[in-house]
């Protein structure tokens, strides 16, 4: 019995032992929390969000627009991509988005490129979750004007009239934008673009960035 | 109810509360110790299975995520065996409530059978299955498949998100197929006691092993049993206690333990 309850207790403290020094030594709760409690991947619940993809002046958390985005936004507008790695439907969206946007890039690395579309730049900005910096990340909460906390989200930004003021305008979606699949996702995404660029032309010139 | 079931019972409604701390803001980087999903808008921790998935989707080997919640259930159960499906589980409370529903079911012979056969074994075997190829093998080679179709998903997760925000969602092609996979485990687990814990769930067949070699676990001593089979009849996972020696299927919830007349069932601490 003794050498049992011996082989039993060196079993806990190299289980114990190793989850602990996993705790120091690694990133695991940040990623566990940042990851897989705090986003929820909307496929998994089963729900699609009731996307109304209204304008709005106003940021999900009050904070204002990321310096990223204004640095593109007089050049264009701004289409952001967030995902996670682990996300099926972020995984049903990707080819759609790499036809809409003629890109090609892989899921983990940070991307952009600016595309022309008529007679508008976007800037097409591709935010994975698990690998970017803080700055992107907390982009992801001020764009959540639905507050899903949800991905795949995906956000135009353009240009807006507001009290004499043209300012920041954005329009958030997730999942497939309300859609059955994601090829009728692609279309609401291009009607998103025709809306956003048709906005941005009529208040560019009094933008002042 | 005896003063150890009460106990229990306030086990499993303050881990039940624990698992909710999200509701005051709470949220943690711990993987549960019991079924939950963290898909849950007040969850505080995550899913131990989807952790697991998380470390394997589509072939990406993740290995913290691997080996963290193996770390925290190989910790937990080491001790204390398969005693979080009695003792800490929100879906055993359910299936707590549900259970004097099954009794009345078991007037039924139908039903009777059913749960009570001790060839039923067999039967039980499909936790390991849903294990090894829902949550292992499909996520590794075609992405979430369990995830899609589970139950307590659905019932934790999904279900909380409709009632509150009702006006937020609508559901998903996956949906329907859910909703009917969860249909289905209402119906087992008010037709047959405890029918999730002993035929399906997929983390009770992870933690069960682990009754083999952990430091607690129930002890019959056979030469003070009188064979009165009270412990039989009384025992939620429908184990044959009297000839049971760590049985991977018993959950500690100590009903036998109670209901014993010459006390020859006990917790025991090794041996």
């Amino acid at each position: 019995m003794k050498k049992k309850l011996v082989g039993q207790i060196i079993i806990i403290v190299i289980l114990m032992g190793s989850l602990g020094n996993m705790l120091v030594t690694t990133d695991v709760y940040d990623d566990v929390l940042d990851r897989i409690v705090t986003v929820i991947c909307l496929s998994c619940v089963k729900l699609e969000p009731r996307t109304r993809l209204d304008f709005t002046f106003d940021t999900a958390t009050g904070e204002t627009h990321p310096q990223f985005v204004l640095e593109n936004l007089s050049e264009g507008l701004v289409f952001l991509h967030y995902r996670t790695d682990v996300c099926a439907a972020c995984d049903d969206m990707e080819p759609v988005l790499r036809d809409v946007f003629n890109v090609s890039y892989d899921i983990t690395e940070e991307f952009y490129k600016t595309i022309i579309f008529g007679d508008t730049n976007v800037t097409f900005i591709h935010i994975n979750l698990d690998h970017t910096s803080e700055n992107k990340k907390n982009s992801f909460h001020i764009y959540d004007k639905d507050n899903i906390n949800g991905v795949p989200m995906f956000t135009i930004v353009t240009l807006g009239y507001d009290s004499a003021f043209v300012k920041p305008y954005y329009a958030t979606g997730y999942g497939f934008l309300g859609q059955d699949n994601p090829d009728d996702a692609g279309l609401v995404i291009m009607d998103m673009i025709d809306d956003a660029s048709t906005i941005y032309h009529q208040n560019r010139e009094g933008y002042t960035p | 109810m005896k003063k150890l079931q009460w106990t229990r019972l306030f086990s499993q409604l303050g881990f039940l509360g624990l698992a909710n701390l999200g509701a005051m803001g709470i949220k943690t980087g711990f993987c549960f110790p019991f079924f939950y999903c963290h898909g849950c808008p007040y969850a505080s921790g995550a899913c131990p299975l989807g952790t697991l998935e998380h470390g394997l989707y589509k072939g990406h080997i993740v290995g913290q995520f691997l080996l963290f919640p193996l770390f925290i259930l190989g910790s937990i159960c080491m001790i204390f065996g398969r005693a979080a499906c009695g003792w800490m589980c929100p879906i055993g409370l359910l299936q707590r409530a549900t259970a004097p529903l099954a009794k009345k079911m078991e007037k039924y012979s139908f039903f009777k059978k059913m749960g009570d056969s001790f060839n039923e074994k067999y039967v039980r075997y499909a936790k390991y299955f849903v294990l090894s190829i829902l949550v292992f093998l499909t996520t590794a080679l075609v992405g979430f498949m369990f995830t899609d179709i589970c139950p307590v998903g659905f019932l934790t997760g999904t279900i909380p998100l409709l009632i509150l925000h009702p006006t937020s969602f609508t559901p998903n092609a996956f949906f329907p197929i859910a909703l009917i996979i969860f249909i289905l485990f209402i119906f087992l687990i008010v037709l047959v006691g405890r029918g999730w814990c002993r035929y399906l769930c997929p983390l009770g067949a992870l933690m069960a092993p682990f009754n083999k070699i952990s430091v607690i676990h129930v002890d019959v001593d056979r030469d003070k049993c009188i064979e009165c089979m009270a412990c039989v009849k009384i025992c939620p996972m429908k184990i044959k206690v009297l000839d049971m020696y760590r049985d991977p299927e018993c959950i500690l919830c100590g009903k036998c333990i109670q209901i014993c007349p010459t006390a020859a069932i006990k917790y025991k601490v090794t041996g």
